[in-house]
């Protein structure tokens, strides 16, 4: 009970946080998702505009590779875990962990019911966008019936990502700063989620090695279901898959995090 | 029967460690460019041993003042006990938890407050934080809201609950920390420079604040702090503590009677003294046709400097000053840093 109740108490303080300040929340999920998704649709509208309209590219028609880049854009963003790695790298590096190690709470925990409760919060807000932009201003192969299972392999991939920021976090202890390692690693994760391609037109090899990881969960996947290119075969194979290594990072952590925290020297306080 | 155990320990002792220290790794680089780029390929760390193996009991209610110089160690043996940080050698029990492995039934039953860190959440309101630490410690709204109301009636403070904590004062954040890590009722409380950089009139406010807290509720504290008013009128006893090691353990009272006390005459005469006035036995002196004098002499000879001046000419301005509480602290660590 105890359990719950604190967590609920850490989610809710990451809405109270974000409704503090209402013109960054704006930004943050919706405006900066528009602008990233008007940029890649128009990319691919560039690239793809040569296809007619009964025609394919890849097995795909042009409005297929359309929503793809518009839900890529908005989910590639939930995926995404910079903001709560950086400001968890830098309670360690500044010593305002203290407020959490001298309380009943876990670091861990703690965190993870706060970045759970903002991506709820952020992605009922920016999901609205491509949902309405794919029913009433781009017709196309968008079902919006596949949302809800779409958003259990999110949510799923989400702990995952965190778990692996908790990995890189722990660093922290050791390294101090760590902010080029969080930037390196989620660039490397982007590059294998889909969020700049279809996986599915990636060469045979580089296909196979990329769906046989888990981060192709955090955009292909999922958005490949929604807009009708893959079927739900893949998407609960994707789901096994991201929540075995969810578990096994969380593994890594735990054990990372009762080796890194006897060397903590309780900084600046 | 573990939990039998910290009951009985939890009666007679708060604290009670032994051989505790800690010794921290540290990257020493030589001053420059040079070393900086020769320090990239091979490091040169340095071991410093921020706590010698220290022994300390401390009972049940007690209130115990901890001083020292800036690096003596004070904090460090505040967060091992606070189960902050790990020891690297010793043991220590505190209300018959080992700290540092920060278990639940341990961490409710402590709290700490550390006077040059936020421990609120910097963008919300004071009010708000309280709520959700209500939430982790299990108290319920009511008991949050009526407590909250309380220490902050005392403190003067309840205008500035439902402010963002960012756009407080220092000293106003000082009390919203301080009704914070008292929310929770804490038997053990650790207070790291609770007054620090607050004006005069906050650090009475505070201070009064926690010696009605301490009557009333009969905490453990353990207080570290630079002021040492602070520490005169709160702690009733005394640990001063030198380059890691403990080297006073006492009462106040105990420390200000062993020391050599002096008391500062300034004074004017009306005319030129005719002869020297010594005293301490020959240590101070003030010489012939001196017309000022601003001498340290011992208490018991202060009656008899006097008599020697008034023998020889009226004194027309005289200012006695006390040795303070302070002042002798700082001789005693200065004198104490020179020895070790």
């Amino acid at each position: 009970m105890s359990f719950w109740r604190r967590n609920l108490a850490a989610a809710r303080l990451a809405w109270i946080q974000q409704f503090e300040y209402r013109f960054n929340l704006f930004v943050d999920a919706i405006l900066q998702p528009v602008l990233t998704a008007t940029v890649e649709v128009a990319l691919w509208y560039a690239m793809v505009s040569g296809i007619g309209d009964g025609d394919s590219l890849g097995g795909f028609s042009r409005a297929h590779y359309l929503h793809y880049a518009l839900w890529a854009a908005f989910v590639a963003r939930i995926g995404a875990n910079w903001m709560y790695e950086f400001r968890m790298g830098e309670e360690i590096q500044s010593g305002t962990i203290n407020v959490i190690l001298t309380r009943p709470l876990s670091f861990y925990q703690f965190y993870l019911s706060q970045f759970m409760s903002y991506k709820v919060l952020t992605s009922m807000l920016s999901l609205t966008v491509p949902a309405m932009i794919a029913s009433f201003l781009i017709p196309g192969p968008t079902d919006l019936s596949r949302l809800p299972m779409a958003c259990v392999l999110i949510l799923a991939y989400l702990i995952m990502a965190y778990n692996i920021s908790f990995i890189v976090v722990c660093g922290g202890f050791h390294l101090n700063r760590i902010s080029s390692i969080t930037t390196a690693k989620n660039i490397a994760i982007w590059c294998f989620t889909g969020e700049l391609f279809p996986i599915d037109l990636a060469p045979l090899a580089v296909k196979n090695i990329l769906l046989n990881l888990p981060f192709s969960a955090g955009v292909y996947v999922p958005v490949g279901y929604i807009t009708g290119r893959c079927g739900a075969d893949l998407v609960l194979r994707s789901l096994l898959m991201v929540l075995v290594w969810a578990g096994i990072t969380g593994l890594i952590g735990q054990l990372l995090w009762s080796f890194s925290i006897k060397r903590y020297s309780g900084t600046g306080a | 029967m573990k939990q039998t155990d910290t009951n009985s320990f939890s009666n007679e002792l708060a604290i009670s460690a032994s051989d505790l220290g800690r010794v921290f790794q540290t990257y020493k680089k030589p001053e420059g460019f040079k070393a900086s780029v020769a320090g990239f390929f091979n490091r040169q760390y340095e071991y410093k041993e921020a706590l010698k193996p220290t022994t300390l009991d401390i009972k049940r209610g007690s209130i115990v003042g901890l001083v020292g110089a800036n690096g003596a160690g004070k904090t460090t043996l505040l967060k091992l006990l606070s189960g902050l940080i790990h020891p690297t050698s010793g043991s220590a029990r505190v209300l018959g938890h080992e700290p540092w492995r920060r278990q639940e039934s341990y961490l409710r039953r402590m709290g700490i407050l550390l006077g040059q860190k936020n421990q609120l959440w910097w963008d919300i309101s004071p009010a708000d934080s309280f709520a959700l630490l209500g939430r982790i410690y299990g108290i319920t709204p009511i008991d949050v809201r009526s407590r909250v109301m309380e220490l902050a009636e005392k403190l003067q403070c309840t205008e500035q609950l439902n402010i963002q904590l960012r756009r407080l004062s220092l000293g106003e954040r000082m009390k919203m920390e301080i009704i914070g890590s008292l929310l929770h009722r804490p038997e053990i409380l650790f207070l790291d420079e609770p007054t620090i950089g607050l004006d005069i009139v906050a650090q009475n406010t505070i201070r009064e604040f926690l010696m009605e807290y301490a009557r009333a509720e009969r905490p453990t504290i353990i207080l570290t702090s630079h002021y040492m008013d602070d520490i005169a009128h709160l702690a009733d006893r005394l640990l001063l503590i030198s380059r890691g090691a403990i080297v006073y353990d006492g009462t106040v009272k105990g420390f200000m009677a062993r020391a050599d006390l002096k008391q500062r005459l300034k004074m004017r005469f009306e005319d030129p003294l005719s002869s020297a006035v010594t005293a301490g036995k020959g240590e101070y002196s003030i010489e012939v046709g001196a017309t000022v004098a601003d001498i340290a002499v011992n208490g018991n000879e202060v009656s008899a400097v006097l008599k020697d001046i008034l023998g020889q000419t009226r004194i027309a301005e005289l200012q006695i000053e006390q040795t303070n509480f302070e002042d002798v602290i700082h001789e005693f660590l200065a004198s104490e840093s020179r020895r070790r």
